[in-house]
């Protein structure tokens, strides 16, 4: 038992900390104009790791599956169950209350992205931007719930839950493992991303460019005349 | 008493606001507000809203920055690129006619603009400058 053997692929890894980076992002980037572009490459990235998501649950290895999760009420209730007894039922893969969260935050990231394209797309009045921010701080709730979660079992159940997110391997039997952390794939999704980032913060450079030029230009064309209206 | 004259005032002001759908709701409650801040309030000045429109307030972006000189003519967002509806009520019906986004925008675009929050002074000198004949098309 006391080998390391791996996991959690590395498409499944990068895919955890590009969609926990894109959702910080998106808050720090939601208020002002002044980084709206940035917040829409936020929300980009957030929708395209979900989708990517969806698609690995369904092709991606052994305990990435969504085959592989046991999310039922009555998993959940043994599980806590366990760990309160103190003798915690140990899951190689995605324990239940783990698994839970995984319908839960691809479901409200979905619904976050579409009423966030909506709002963009001035598809309806302002209560779409409400339901943005609604659906949002749901989400962000959902996840200082899943944050304190694995904080809670890292410490009952005496071992690190976060570290193997970084490096793909925990303790566990050889057969239980995966053979490959398919690198392909992750190098894909990094390609994928570069592909939206650098063309984004290009295209952000010259816009500032361009309006901090024209500024420039209208300052020194012509004083601030105002034209003399009516007083009210 | 005198409290509770204040407390129904505030409440009406508070129901004026709530209810507010035409630019002439919103001049009136931000001539309501100005007031209550500075009892010598004396009216709006649309000339005053236009140089405050037009001013980057020591900073970078004035509100003509994304809206234009212009509050009839169609805008595009500085770092985005979208267009930008007209803000003139006259070209734009739909402009200062929901109290939740106009709140809304005047607070997001004077923090990103100002860098604080628009008095109802300077929003009531812009609204007036917006309202004025002339500002709603045909130029």
């Amino acid at each position: 038992m006391s080998n390391r053997i791996l996991v959690w692929d590395l498409p499944l890894r990068v895919f955890h900390w590009v969609l926990a980076a894109s959702f910080a992002g998106a808050f720090l980037t939601a208020e002002s104009e002044r980084v709206r572009d940035l917040h829409l490459l936020c929300g980009y990235t957030f929708v395209g790791a979900i989708a990517f998501r969806l698609l690995w649950g369904f092709v991606g290895t052994r305990h990435a599956r969504f085959s592989a999760l046991r999310f039922g009420p009555g998993a959940s209730r043994r599980y806590l169950l366990s760990l309160l007894r103190g003798r915690p039922d140990r899951h190689l893969g995605h324990n239940p209350p783990g698994a839970v969260m995984i319908p839960l935050l691809l479901g409200l990231g979905l619904a976050i992205a579409a009423s966030g394209w909506a709002v963009y797309a001035d598809a309806g009045g302002e209560w779409l931007a409400e339901a943005h921010e609604i659906a949002a701080t749901v989400m962000l709730v959902a996840v200082a719930g899943h944050v304190l979660g694995v904080m809670a079992v890292s410490v009952l159940q005496r071992e690190n839950l976060v570290l193997p997110l970084v490096t793909g391997r925990k303790r566990g039997a050889p057969g239980e493992g995966i053979r490959s952390s398919r690198p392909l794939a992750a190098l894909l999704l990094l390609i994928a991303l570069a592909g939206l980032w650098l063309p984004g913060i290009a295209a952000r450079e010259r816009r500032l460019a361009a309006s901090a030029q024209s500024a420039s230009i209208a300052a020194a064309g012509e004083p601030a005349t105002v034209r003399t209206g009516h007083m009210d | 008493m005198r409290s509770t004259i204040l407390v129904a005032a505030a409440f009406a002001l508070g129901v004026a606001a709530a209810r507010a759908e035409t630019p002439a709701d919103f001049e009136a409650a931000f001539a309501a507000e100005a007031r209550r801040a500075d009892p010598a309030f004396a009216g709006f000045s649309a000339a005053r809203g236009q140089q405050f429109f037009g001013s980057t307030h020591g900073g970078d972006w004035s509100c003509v920055s994304c809206h234009t000189k212009d509050p009839s003519a169609v805008g595009e967002h500085v770092v985005t690129g979208k267009r930008i509806e007209p803000l003139a009520p006259a070209a734009n019906p739909k402009r200062f006619s929901d109290p939740a986004s106009v709140e809304k925008w005047f607070k997001r675009n004077c923090n990103d603009v100002l860098k604080r929050l628009c008095t109802a002074q300077e929003k009531g000198d812009v609204l007036a400058w917006l309202m004025m004949p002339g500002a709603g098309g045909g130029r």
